[in-house]
């Protein structure tokens, strides 16, 4: 497994926990208070240690950047699709002069952050399992 | 025998690796500076090389790049030495 790939496990599992220590911590905390939860992101920095590179080994390439910038792009594909549909939706559920509520916002850009991560992270576990395609 | 490769690009990689001593994978992977996954996915046909990975691998191998890389027309006609 490349560090790509296992950072892309580990991104996976922090979203995981994440969405599934505010789902439990909602009830008993309150929607404000859960926000803690989100706390749990911070694990993410992390990340690097999969990418230590040991002397004279070479723990990336021009595959595994091809398969991330691909990942990336897909990620942004998505983000964008839901941030426009979500705006559209916004009216509806509001109404035309409504105002959104500064928690749906905050949770919105919390999920959204989600969203991308595990998209990214799915993206990039697929292309490996296909073989990682053509060099740009 | 390896397995058939999918797509246009044909390499002989596998093949030179083997004649070269039995090249490992690894010491293949070191020599042109990529990772053991890479050299995996090329040998099966499932990743086409940058032009600058194709010729550090012909250099690798001491031979030209379309003794590594063949390119196959739809009619089956090839084009390179390989």
């Amino acid at each position: 497994m490349t560090p790509a790939q296992k950072n892309a496990w580990f991104s996976l599992a922090v979203v995981a926990t994440c969405l599934a220590v505010l789902a439990a911590l909602v009830p008993m905390l309150g929607p404000v208070r859960a926000q803690g939860a989100f706390g749990i992101m911070g694990l993410l920095g992390f990340g690097w240690f999969f990418f230590r590179k040991p002397p004279g080994e070479v723990v990336a390439d021009e595959r595994d950047d091809q398969i991330r910038r691909r990942a990336m792009l897909i990620a942004h594909f998505v983000f964008w699709v839901v941030f426009l549909l979500a705006g559209v939706a916004c009216p509806f559920l509001y109404g035309p002069t409504g105002a959104v509520p500064v928690l749906v916002v905050v949770y919105g850009l919390w999920l959204a952050f989600s969203l991308f991560l595990t998209v990214a992270a799915v993206a990039t576990l697929v292309q490996y399992s296909l073989g990682g395609d053509d060099a740009a | 025998m390896p397995p058939e490769q999918p797509g246009p690009l044909k390499n002989q990689v596998r093949r030179l690796r083997f004649e070269r001593g039995e090249m490992t994978q690894q010491e293949l992977a070191e020599r042109v500076g990529v990772t053991r996954q890479t050299i995996i996915a090329l040998e099966a046909g499932k990743y086409t090389p940058s032009l600058l990975l194709a010729f550090r691998l012909a250099r690798a191998f001491g031979v030209g790049v379309e003794e590594v890389f063949r390119y196959e027309d739809g009619d089956g006609t090839g084009r390179g030495s390989g």
